[in-house]
């Protein structure tokens, strides 16, 4: 019986009367239930009700009426009496005096005692329920509840007491204010911003918190999925309509200064390798956006940072030098504080940039001291940013932007070297997301251009003197004539997947509330509207002009001042109830704002064969405060919004890697996999052992994360050992290349294969003169004993390099027949899949992982953190038999740990029971045992795993990271990460017919199930 | 509602001879009763009453016993106990017999029947006895009703007061 169970049972068993036995004084030990404590003769027994510990206890009802009776038998019971400890006479009890007759004192003693103990049993409450529960139901009255007199008046001091006891377990009434007063503006906006203070909101977060769940992650508050249902419906939205996404918590940062300068410090971050890096052409003339991946300096393709987009503002612009560039770093919010801090170290920016108010600042608490280790190296003194708008010293004022930001924490940093001035602007500006076809259509509906003003006679009146003065310049007004042109044909086309990638398209539009339609409606698109028309072709042909992709939300102080003279709601809605005719246009003339917006294409889904371009859409940049003003336009033209859950499944079905959880070898990556292992370590062991998988019998050994590391060492070693003999065949030359590009940097791992290292200081240039030299520099710099450390400890990393995941991809295909074949055929003639160059891959990368996007042959939908195994002969025999045949099964695993567990829980409870059984000082003893308890969860591999890739009867290679059924393809589909070594090694063992399927296993199932394998370049 | 009814049958357990008490428990008690219902009603009765069949209360000093059985055959139970005429335990017997004082339904009503019942026996035995008893059986008759009063009262309290008892 457990502990509540007995002590509710003693509870109500306290008054009862137990048994009276002459012979319980020395059955007591033994059984111990029920007649405990020696039995006395003639007594009542009786429980005292405060005693929670020996419910049994006897209250000695009658020692004076036995103390007095002087016959023999009464005076040999006294004395029994008056030792303590129970009855000596136990074991010898039959020797002691038995009365032969009758006597009708100790007869009517014994009734006596009887009776009371009977009274006590019987008038005493001794359940749970109140007192006016156990009243018979004909004398229950209403409210007897809380009105004691409407009980019966004996019962009436009872129940004043419990009402009493009750009253002080109510918790105290927290709202302080009433209902009234809360909603009160004032008050209100004060609550909310006392709420944001922690975590940051959006400006939509309002809007959210009514439809969506609610999550708080990464410093902000931000919807994770809607609580409807709506999994299908925004599948729906993504392919057929328009899906919306508030991504404002994406981080900006901003680089101003020279444009070699730029390039040259942000080229060490990035290399040509792994795509194009910030100096791409289209991208440098500010015509479209670009998407990188960032790296420590000088370290690539180790020590990732993370992905980035990143915008240059567009040159040819009036009133702007070329020499003086701009430019925009897109950040996910994780990845922020690593790659400021990076680049503020590539760009010498230490100098936070100072403003009007200079204050000494305070010692840096616990979190910014991380980021700000360098820069109090280098200066004490930091410098206070005004800020007039967000730290305004009058709180009721409404947040717009970041409302935890430091006043003293400087965002904004310069160099005197380089002249590169780095600010961080997140949230100073908002991004929307829209996803899907429609979406031209509700962009078109909601953003009309702003009217240009030509009236001199009311200049007085309007706030907005920058618009003013831009539609004075005619240069800027018939630039703004034709990017009024481009968007316009903009809703004639069909799909924004049309449009070259990334394309840029700058705007300034008018208050989107105004033209705010009656009802909730649905955007329809158009085609006829302008679809043979010469000038779309041109459009899908050569993309957005460079010129139109200018905007005047690069100009900071034009968006301070559209954020300050924004039209409030309130006045708005007067401004409407004002009007002439009831809902007729507002005509605001020359009050209405200008909105300056830049518009981002989204491209799709850009790699592999099927589905190119889905998922494609707009961002729209706003400046701050304008959030929802937009926001609301766009849902009342029939946009669906998502949350975090349908960002994910967006970059699933996309088959691109979701941030931060598909980087596993950056920082953020790595955080993220605990924060989710320990969270579903958690959500298991909240259930009970027998309701939920032994992922021990399942033979899983991590189900809730990836051991990258061990993985990739196993297969390493595994790769070594086999492959030793023919390691010293030479590479080819473009490897040697590669290899000499890379040996300054990694010369442990490449001596340690024990091949020949080609000669480093032969004078040979790659494409970098920022690659070799600063990286040779690094190694004399480093110590060297740092250096092996160093080397060893980060060498997982993540093939990243386009030419060798195109051939890797190539070797994936299984050796076709038809026409494929054909247009793959170049590819593949570049290299074969040989052991040679198998073996130069595997040489430059030991331990690295590659991403690879699985689709299910048959049955099987996989989840995050299936297995992605090495399929045995006999399955591909088998298959090869029989098309429909499913897999194998993992045979069941034995569980060692489980009999360890249950002995130590055998041990605790023997310890408890002796615990209980003594005195209470021996209460701490008790919590050793429980803390060696705590190491082992059933279920569940203790302490070090043993080796990954063979534990099970199929080889492991792999992980997934996201993998679900796909309602695009219509079967399971899954994206992980496998080792490269192990991949090869996997591919150069199987037929060609054949190359390429694995095996997934999901870690609560034994079934393994086929799946294709491909790398998508 | 929702429960199993039971009948509980308040017996005096009569021996003449007073060792029969000294061994006296209720797994005694409640194998004897059990083999008589095996013996006098054969194998059905004792599995018809082997169900929730309990010894619920045992007072060797007044010889009153609370015998539990399920309601459907408490009759078999009850007409099993005159049968009982000896006490067997260890070798020896005791002739005793039962005497069935009150059949009821709940615990309670035995227990409010018996405080009356053990009342009317003390002033049964206090018109009865010779003068120098009558004192000793005085003071515990007024005790029991006193205490009658006092438990509505003070129910906290007569633990401490019981507790310093014991003290002395």
């Amino acid at each position: 019986m457990s502990n509540a169970k007995e002590r509710k049972h003693a509870k109500k068993m306290r008054n009862q009367p137990t048994n009276v036995t002459l012979s319980s004084g020395f059955v007591a030990d033994r059984s111990g239930k029920h007649y405990n404590g020696g039995g006395k003769p003639f007594q009542a027994q009786k429980q005292e009700p405060h005693s929670g510990t020996s419910r049994q206890r006897q209250i000695k009802m009658t020692p004076r009426s036995l103390a007095e009776p002087d016959t023999n038998e009464q005076s040999s019971s006294k004395l029994m009496f008056k030792k303590k400890g129970g009855w000596k006479a136990g074991p010898d009890g039959t020797s002691q005096e038995i009365p032969k007759y009758i006597t009708a004192a100790t007869f009517a003693q014994a009734r006596a005692a009887e009776i009371s103990a009977m009274l006590k049993a019987v008038t005493q409450k001794s359940s749970n329920s109140l007192v006016f529960q156990t009243l018979p139901r004909h004398m229950r009255r209403r409210a007897m509840s809380h009105n004691v007199k409407r009980l019966p008046r004996r019962l009436q001091e009872m129940a004043q007491k419990e009402a009493e006891k009750a009253v002080h377990q109510k918790k105290e009434h927290s709202k302080n204010k009433c209902h009234k007063a809360r909603r009160c503006h004032i008050n209100r906006t004060q609550e909310f911003n006392r709420r944001q203070k922690k975590n940051i909101w959006l400006e939509t977060h309002i809007w959210h918190a009514k439809r969506f769940h609610m999550v708080k992650r990464w410093g902000y508050c931000l919807g994770e999925r809607p609580t409807v249902k709506s999994h299908r419906a925004c599948y729906r939205a993504m392919t057929n309509r328009c899906l919306l996404q508030d991504l404002s918590y994406y981080c900006c940062l901003e680089l101003k200064g020279k444009e070699e300068e730029i390039l040259k410090a942000l080229s060490q971050l990035c290399s040509a390798d792994a795509g194009l890096t910030f100096a791409a052409v289209h991208c440098l003339s500010g015509k479209r956006q670009g998407s990188l991946m960032l790296y420590r300096a000088n370290k690539y393709p180790r020590e990732m940072l993370g992905p980035a987009t990143f915008i240059w503002k567009s040159e040819g612009t009036p009133g702007s030098t070329s020499e003086n560039r701009q430019l925009w770093i897109w950040l996910h919010p994780t990845l922020k504080q690593d790659i400021l801090e990076e680049i503020k170290t590539v760009c010498q920016c230490l100098e936070p940039v100072r403003s009007a108010v200079s204050i000494p600042s305070p010692p840096p608490t616990l979190s910014q001291e991380k980021s700000q280790t360098e820069m109090t190296d280098e200066k004490i003194g930091k410098k206070r940013k005004r800020k007039d708008d967000k730290e305004d010293p009058n709180p009721v004022k409404k947040i717009i932007g970041d409302g935890t930001r430091d006043a003293r924490q400087p965002y904004s940093w310069m160099s005197a070297n380089t002249g590169i001035i780095i600010s961080d602007l997140s949230l100073e500006m908002n991004r929307f997301r829209l996803i899907g076809p429609l979406s031209h259509s509700i962009l078109t509906d909601v953003l009309k251009a702003a009217s240009v003003h030509t009236g001199e006679e009311d200049i007085e009146e309007t706030p907005h003197h920058w618009w003013i003065g831009a539609c004075r310049n005619a240069a800027s007004v018939a630039l703004h004539r034709r990017q009024e042109a481009i968007f316009e044909l903009l809703g004639g086309i069909t799909s924004p997947a049309e449009i070259p990638a990334g394309t840029i398209l700058g705007l300034t539009v008018g208050d989107p509330r105004i033209n705010l339609p009656q009802k909730r409606s649905k955007a329809l698109s158009n085609p006829e509207k302008c679809q043979d028309n010469e000038q779309v072709r041109q459009l899908l042909l050569e993309g957005v002009p460079v010129e139109c992709a200018h905007s005047f939300i690069w100009n900071p102080v034009i968006c301070e001042s559209v954020t300050e003279n924004k039209i409030s709601d309130q006045d708005l809605n007067r401004m409407r109830s004002e009007l002439l005719v009831p809902g007729s246009q507002l005509v605001l003339g020359p009050r209405e704002s200008r909105i300056p917006v830049l518009l981002i294409q989204q491209p799709g889904r850009v790699t592999g064969e099927d589905r190119l371009g889905w998922g494609s859409g707009w961002d729209v940049i706003l400046p701050k405060g304008w959030g929802m003003a937009f926001w609301i336009p766009f849902i009342y033209r029939g946009a669906r919004v998502g949350g975090l859950k349908e960002a994910l499944v967006h970059s699933q079905y996309k088959r691109a890697p979701s941030i931060p959880g598909d980087f596993p070898d950056c920082p953020a990556g790595v955080l993220f996999a605990e924060e989710q292992a320990k969270n579903l370590l958690e959500k298991y062991k909240r259930r009970p052992p027998a309701k939920r998988p032994n992922y021990i019998k399942l033979g899983t050994v991590a189900p809730f994360w990836c051991p990258w590391e061990q993985l990739t060492q196993e297969w390493e070693s595994r790769v070594c050992a086999q492959g030793k003999p023919s390691v010293d065949s030479s590479p080819s030359g473009e490897e040697s290349n590669l290899r000499r590009q890379e040996s300054p940097k990694a010369p442990a791992p490449s001596a340690k294969a024990g091949t020949a290292v080609d000669n480093p200081t032969e004078p040979e240039v790659m494409d970098t003169e920022c690659q070799d030299q600063p990286g040779m520099k690094r190694v004399t710099d480093r110590g060297a004993p740092g250096n092996h450390a160093v080397l060893t400890r980060s060498q997982l990393c993540v093939l990243r390099s386009r030419k060798l995941l195109k051939q890797l991809s190539a070797w994936c295909e299984p050796c076709a027949k038809d026409r494929r074949a054909a247009r793959w055929a170049p590819r593949q003639g570049q290299h074969e899949l040989t052991g040679e160059a198998c073996l130069a891959l595997t040489d430059r990368f030991p331990r690295a992982l590659v991403w690879v996007s699985l689709s299910l042959l048959r049955k099987g939908s996989p989840e995050p953190h299936t297995m992605i195994c090495v399929p045995a002969e006999e399955d591909l025999l088998r298959l090869r038999q029989d098309r429909q045949y499913c897999g194998p099964q993992e045979p069941r695993h034995s569980d060692p740990f489980k009999s360890m567990i249950m002995k130590q829980k055998e041990k605790k409870k023997v310890e408890k029971r002796q615990n209980r059984g003594r005195a209470a000082p021996e209460g701490p003893a008790a919590g050793l045992p429980e803390a060696r308890q705590e190491a082992l969860t059933q279920g569940l591999w203790p302490g070090a795993l043993p080796a990954v890739t063979t534990h099970c009867s199929r080889g492991l290679l792999g992980y997934v990271t996201q993998g679900d059924f796909s309602m695009a393809v219509g079967s399971g589909e899954a994206l992980g990460f496998v080792s490269v070594t192990g991949l090869l090694h996997v591919l150069s063992s199987q037929p060609a017919a054949e190359r390429g399927l694995v095996l997934l296993r999901p870690p609560a199932s034994p079934q393994y199930r086929f799946a294709r394998i491909a790398i998508e370049v | 509602m929702v429960r199993f009814k039971h009948r509980y049958l308040l017996c005096e357990l009569v021996s003449d001879d007073p060792r029969s008490r000294l061994t006296l428990d209720d797994r005694v008690l409640g194998n004897l009763v059990r083999d008589t219902i095996a013996r006098v009603h054969g194998t059905f009765g004792a599995a018809a009453c082997s169900i929730g069949f309990a010894v619920r209360y045992l007072n060797v000093y007044t010889g009153i016993v609370l015998l539990r059985c399920r309601k459907e055959f408490y009759q078999l139970v009850w007409s099993a106990l005159p049968f009982i005429t000896y006490l067997e335990n260890k070798g020896h017997r005791y002739p005793c017999f039962f005497n069935t004082v009150h059949v009821g339904g709940t615990i309670r009503t035995c227990q409010k029947f018996l405080i009356q019942y053990n009342r009317r026996q003390l002033l049964i035995l206090l018109q009865n006895c010779s003068d120098e008893k009558r004192e000793a059986i005085q003071k515990s008759v007024t005790r029991s009703c006193l205490l009658e009063e006092e438990s509505g009262e003070e129910l906290s309290d007569s633990g401490g007061e019981e507790a310093t008892e014991v003290m002395e």
